[in-house]
C-alpha cells in the first residue's frame, strides 16, 4: 500500500499523508473555473447567418419531417469527452499542503451508420495525475514530469496490473485567492487535458476522412476552445478546416451571458422559444480562441409543458465560421435549418429515467458517455492503486 | 472455437453460477430454448449449458421511457437511433470438457455447438445400448444440426431403470403415437445381433381408442418421403409396420357390439388366424371377480368378504358352472331372512348384485371357450402362448368402463403370475424375458382418487416399484399426471411430455420445470415431447416421425 505516494513523495521532496480518499464527482465539487461560456465577445455585426431578416424564431419542423421521410440523418459521428477525478492524498512541500489529484480521462467517439447499428469508431483512455508545480523543484517543467511519470509507470504494483500513467501532470502553486482550492486547480488541469484529447480525435477523424457533408460529427458541449496551441494547430486554417463538419451541442448554457446588440438579455427569448423553432444564429468570439469566430444559435426540442424548467428542452448549437464568406456574412441559413432539424430529428430515443438532463440530451451523445464511462476502472480499484 | 454469438456476462446482482451462466448476444440472433451453447473456459476447457430463457432488454429504465421517446405517445414515430438493446439468455450448466465446473467467468466467449459437441453435451455421445427415442433439432440456417436421440435401453426397460409416462393432452399430444414409436425401437433393438437368445422381449398392448392400434401391422400409406428417411438414415429403424401380432377381440354373439372395428377387418384377422375373440368363462374366471369392484367404495369390506364367499366356494357356489346360475344364486341371498350366512345382510347382497348386474350381461362372460371359431381366454392364450417379439393387441376401447378394469387387470395379473412362474407349465426361458405392458388413460385405473384398496392399483404400484426386476415394463400414458398416484409415477424413469395446458402446469408435478419450458409445452406441436430420462443431463425437446402402422383418420 501507498508504493506509489511514497515514491512520489520520494521523489520530490515531499511528505505524503495518507489522507481519505474520495472521488470528487462522488461530492459536491464547486463549478471549474474553465466552464464554457465564461466570457463572450460579440462580434461588431452580430447576426451570425445570411439571412439578416429573421429577427425572432423560426420553425424547422416541417424541414425535420422531410428529412426523416427523405433523406438521410446528417450526423454520423458522435464524440463526447469525459473525466473522473479522485483526490489521492495530501502532500507537504515546506511549509504548504498540496492536494494530488488523480484523474481518468475518457474520449470517444461513435458512428451510427444505420439505426440499429451504434458502434465505437475510436476511443482514448488516459489516466493522469496532478501535482503541484513547486514538486518540481529544478524548474524543469515538462521534462521533469515526464520523467516522473515513467518511472512511476516502471513500479511493481501497476506493472503487474497492467496500468500506466499517461501523463504526469502540475497546477499553480501561486497563492490561492479567495473562495479558490488547489483542488479546483488539479481538477481543471485534468478538464483541460480532456479538452486537448477532445481536439485530437476530431483531428484524427479528419485525417482519416471520416468527416464530410454527409457525415457530420455531432460534440458534446461547446467548441469554444482555450487558445490553441501546440504543434497540431499552428495553421488557424487547418484547425478551421477540421471543424467544418462539427457541430458543438451544449446541454447546459448560462443565457444571462448573453445578449443581443441592443444589449438586451436574450433569456426571456430563449425561454419562450416555441417548440422546434431556433433562434437567429448570433456571432461571437471567445476570448480563449480570438482569432475563431463562432455561429452561435438555440433549438427547442421539447415541449415546454412537459419539461421542468424553461431552459429545458432547448439546445444550445455551435459551429466555427470556417471559410471567408461564412467570416463575412456569417454562417449560410440554410445550413443552419439544416443543422436544426437534423438535431430536431435526434430528439428521441430519449433517456428519461436514467439521466436527469434527458430533455436536453440527445441519445447518441449519451449512449458515447455511457460508453466512455464503462471503459473507467471502477472507483474502488482505481483508489486502491495507491 | 466456431463462430462467437456472444459472451458471457456476470453482474453483482446475476453473476454466474456452478449451475447456470449468463451471455448477451445480438438481438436479432435466433436462438430458441432448449440449444446448446458453448462458453470457453479455464484450462482450455469448453462449459456446455442447455437455453433455458431468453431476454431482451434495453437501458430504458421504465416503460413511459418508451412511450416518451415515441414523441409521447405517437405511434407513427420513426427514430433516427434505435433504443441500444440486446438479447440476454440464460443457459443451465450441463457439463464441462474437463469436468470444470466453477463459474463460467464474465466475457468468456460463447458459440454454438457442432454435432458431435451438442452430442457430448448432452450425454448423447458413445451410448451404449443404444434405443431411438427420436431425434432433437437445434439452430437456424447454416447452423441448423439434426441428431438422433439415442437412450441406453437398459434405463428404459431396466436393470438400471424402468417404466415411461407420456403425459399430454387429449388429440393434440399423440401419445399413442409415441409410444407405437418407443415400442417400434424397443422391437428392432431386440433384433439386433448383441442380443442374446434367451433376451427375448414381447408387448402386450390395450386398444383404448376407436380403432387406433386395430392395424399396426399394415402400412401407413400416408408416409411420406421425408418420413421415410428418418426412420432409415437417422434413426436406424426400418419404416415398416409391426410384425408378430395378434388381436384379441372382446367376444360378441355376431354382432360386433363389442369393438369399433369394422366385420370385414375381424373377420380377416381371424381367418388368416392372427385374431381372437376373448371370453371369460365363470368356473375359471371368478376369482378375478374382485377387479369388477377395483372402483368401489368398501370401507366395511362386505364386497370383499361376498367375494371371498364366492371363491372359497361355499354354500352353492362351488356347483355353480356358468354365469347365469351365478347371478340367481346371488339373487336368493338378496332374499330377505334366506337363511343363508348370517354374517353378511341382504342389503350387502343387493349392493353386490346391483354393481355386477351390467358387466356380467356383456357376451364378454360367456359360458364357454370354442376353440375352432377363435374364441380364446386371454389368461390362458397370454400364459401358454406369448414368446418373444410377439405384440399382443387387446381390444377394450367399446367396453364400459368397469369390464375394461377387469380386462386390464386380469391381463396384468396374468402376466405378473407368469413371470413369477405360477400359472401354465411352460419352461421358465420359453418365456419372454421381457415383457412391456401399454396403456392409455392410465388414470383410470391409477388415478390418486382411485380407492386404496382396488386390487388393480395394487397391482401397477406393484409392477411399477418391483416390475423392473421381475422384466415387466409398464408404458403408460394419460392426460393429466397430476391426477396419477405418486407412487406409481414415482417410479418411472422416462418422462416424456407432449402438449399440457395451463391448469395442469401450475401443479406440483411441473414445479421443477423451468417456466420457458413450460410455456413451451403448452405450444408443443404434435410430434414434438420434451423427455426426462437418468442418463440425460438435461430435458430434451424431441422430435418423432409420423407412425408406420395404418392410421385411421376417422377413429
Amino acid at each position: 500500500m501507498n508504493e506509489i505516494l511514497r515514491f512520489i513523495a520520494d521523489l520530490t521532496g515531499g511528505t505524503y499523508y495518507k489522507s481519505f480518499r474520495y472521488c470528487f464527482e462522488g461530492v459536491e465539487v464547486p463549478t471549474v473555473a474553465y466552464d464554457d461560456n465564461r466570457i463572450i465577445t460579440m462580434s461588431q455585426d452580430k447576426i451570425g447567418e445570411t439571412n439578416k431578416s429573421l429577427k425572432t424564431s423560426k420553425s424547422v419542423a416541417d424541414l425535420s419531417e422531410k428529412i426523416m421521410k427523405d433523406g438521410k440523418p446528417l450526423f454520423r459521428f458522435f464524440l463526447d469527452g469525459s473525466r473522473r477525478t479522485y483526490k489521492i492524498d495530501d502532500i507537504a512541500y515546506g511549509d504548504r499542503i498540496y492536494p494530488i489529484i488523480a484523474g481518468q480521462i475518457g474520449v470517444g467517439c461513435c458512428e451510427r451508420s444505420e439505426p440499429d447499428s451504434f458502434k465505437p469508431s475510436v476511443l482514448g483512455m488516459q489516466i493522469v495525475l496532478t501535482l503541484p508545480d513547486c514538486a518540481d523543484k529544478d524548474s524543469k517543467k515538462d521534462p521533469f514530469f515526464n520523467s516522473l511519470a515513467q518511472k512511476i509507470n516502471n513500479l511493481e504494483v501497476l506493472k503487474k496490473r497492467g496500468i500506466s500513467f499517461q501523463k504526469v501532470l502540475s497546477y499553480t502553486d501561486r497563492v490561492l485567492k479567495e473562495g479558490e482550492k488547489y483542488e479546483h486547480k488539479g481538477i481543471a488541469k485534468i478538464q483541460d487535458e480532456m479538452v486537448e484529447n477532445e481536439k485530437s480525435m476530431v483531428v484524427q477523424l479528419v485525417r482519416e476522412k471520416k468527416l464530410n457533408l454527409q457525415s457530420y460529427l455531432l460534440k458534446d458541449g461547446s467548441l469554444e476552445y482555450k487558445k490553441i496551441k501546440g504543434a497540431h494547430y499552428k495553421e488557424l486554417s487547418a484547425i478551421k478546416s477540421n471543424y467544418q463538419c462539427v457541430v458543438g451541442v451544449s446541454k447546459t448554457f448560462n443565457p444571462e451571458l448573453f445578449k443581443d446588440k441592443r444589449k438586451k438579455n436574450l433569456a426571456r427569448r430563449i425561454a419562450d422559444l416555441p417548440l422546434f423553432h431556433r433562434t437567429p444564429a448570433f456571432r461571437y468570439t471567445n476570448e480563449r480562441a480570438p482569432d475563431v469566430e463562432f455561429s452561435i444559435w438555440y433549438l427547442r426540442v421539447r415541449e415546454i409543458s412537459k419539461t421542468v424548467s424553461p431552459f429545458d428542452g432547448v439546445l444550445k448549437v455551435e459551429k466555427i465560421l470556417v471559410t471567408d464568406e461564412e467570416q463575412e456574412n456569417g454562417l449560410e441559413s440554410d445550413e443552419i435549418d439544416y443543422i436544426s432539424a437534423n438535431l430536431l430529428n435526434e430528439r428521441h430515443p430519449t433517456c428519461y429515467g436514467l439521466d436527469g438532463r434527458w430533455a436536453n440530451h440527445l441519445y447518441p451523445v449519451y449512449l458515447t458517455e455511457k460508453y466512455i464511462k464503462s471503459n473507467y476502472l471502477s472507483e474502488v480499484q482505481f483508489l486502491n492503486l495507491f | 472455437m466456431a463462430k462467437v454469438i456472444g459472451k458471457a456476462a456476470a453482474t453483482e446482482k446475476i453473476p454466474t453460477t456452478i449451475d447456470e451462466f449468463f451471455f448477451w448476444t445480438d438481438k436479432e440472433k435466433i436462438l430458441h430454448p432448449f440449444d446448446v451453447v458453448k462458453a470457453k473456459h479455464i484450462n482450455d476447457s469448453v462449459t456446455f449449458g442447455v437455453i433455458e430463457e431468453i431476454s431482451h432488454i434495453t437501458d430504458a429504465p421504465s416503460y413511459l421511457t418508451s412511450y416518451i421517446s415515441s414523441d409521447f405517445g405517437d405511434v407513427s414515430h420513426i427514430a433516427n437511433t434505435q433504443r441500444i438493446g440486446l438479447n440476454f439468455v440464460k443457459a443451465r450448466v450441463v457439463g464441462n470438457t474437463k469436468n470444470i465446473y466453477t463459474p463460467v467467468l464474465d466475457g468468456s466467449e460463447v458459440s454454438l455447438g457442432d454435432e458431435k459437441e451438442v452430442q457430448k453435451a448432452l450425454g448423447l455421445d458413445d451410448v451404449k445400448k443404444p434405443l431411438a427415442c427420436g431425434y432433437i433439432e437445434m439452430y437456424e440456417a447454416e447452423d441448423r444440426v439434426r441428431l438422433p436421440v439415442f437412450l441406453n435401453s437398459d434405463f428404459l426397460l431396466g436393470p438400471e431403470g424402468a417404466h415411461l409416462n407420456i403425459s399430454g393432452i387429449s388429440g393434440l399430444a399423440a401419445k399413442t403415437s409415441y409410444c407405437m414409436f418407443l415400442i417400434k425401437a424397443v422391437q428392432q433393438r431386440y433384433l439386433q445381433k448383441d442380443i442374446k437368445p434367451d433376451q427375448g422381449i414381447a408387448f402386450v398392448l390395450f386398444n383404448v381408442k376407436a380403432r387406433d392400434l386395430l392395424a399396426i401391422d399394415e402400412p401407413n400409406e400416408d408416409l411420406d418421403e421425408e418420413d421415410k428417411k428418418l426412420y432409415d438414415e437417422l434413426l436406424r429403424l426400418n419404416d415398416q409396420p409391426f410384425e408378430n401380432v395378434t388381436y384379441f377381440y372382446p367376444y360378441d354373439p355376431g354382432d360386433y357390439s363389442n369393438t369399433y372395428a369394422y366385420k370385414q377387418d375381424v373377420d380377416y384377422q381371424i381367418d388368416v388366424n392372427k385374431a381372437f375373440k376373448y371370453k371369460y368363462v365363470y368356473e375359471h374366471d371368478k376369482n378375478s371377480l374382485e377387479l369388477l369392484f377395483s372402483n368401489t367404495y368398501d370401507p366395511t369390506d362386505t364386497m370383499d368378504s361376498i367375494i371371498n364367499y364366492i371363491i372359497t366356494e361355499q354354500d352353492q357356489f362351488g356347483d355353480i358352472r356358468n354365469w347365469r346360475d351365478f347371478m340367481s344364486e346371488v339373487d336368493t341371498y338378496c332374499q330377505k331372512q334366506s337363511g343363508k350366512d348370517p354374517t353378511i345382510t341382504p342389503a350387502s347382497w343387493r349392493k353386490f348384485k346391483r354393481i355386477l348386474r351390467k358387466p356380467l350381461s356383456n357376451s364378454v362372460f360367456a359360458h364357454g371357450v370354442d376353440d375352432k371359431r377363435n374364441e380364446t381366454r386371454l389368461r390362458d392364450h397370454i400364459a401358454d402362448n406369448i414368446k418373444k417379439n410377439d405384440i399382443y393387441v387387446i381390444d377394450i376401447a367399446k367396453l364400459d368402463e368397469d369390464i375394461q378394469n377387469f380386462v386390464f387387470g386380469d391381463v396384468v395379473n396374468t402376466i405378473y403370475e407368469m413371470k413369477l412362474g405360477q400359472t401354465g407349465e411352460r419352461e421358465p426361458e420359453e418365456v419372454p424375458q421381457k415383457i412391456v405392458i401399454f396403456v392409455d388413460e392410465l388414470n383410470k385405473y391409477a388415478s390418486s382418487e382411485v380407492p386404496k384398496s382396488s386390487p388393480i392399483l395394487k397391482q401397477i404400484i406393484d409392477i411399477t416399484e418391483r416390475g423392473r426386476s421381475l422384466g415387466i415394463i409398464l408404458f403408460s400414458a394419460e392426460q393429466f399426471k397430476s391426477a396419477i398416484h405418486d407412487r406409481v409415477k414415482g417410479n418411472c424413469s422416462t418422462h416424456a411430455y407432449g402438449r399440457v395446458n395451463a391448469i395442469e402446469l401450475s401443479k406440483g408435478d411441473y414445479k421443477y420445470i423451468p417456466s420457458v419450458y413450460k410455456g413451451m409445452m403448452t405450444r408443443l406441436e404434435q410430434g414434438k415431447y420434451i423427455i426426462q430420462n437418468p442418463v440425460l443431463r438435461s430435458l430434451l425437446n424431441i422430435k418423432f416421425p409420423n407412425p408406420v402402422y395404418k392410421q385411421f383418420k376417422h377413429g
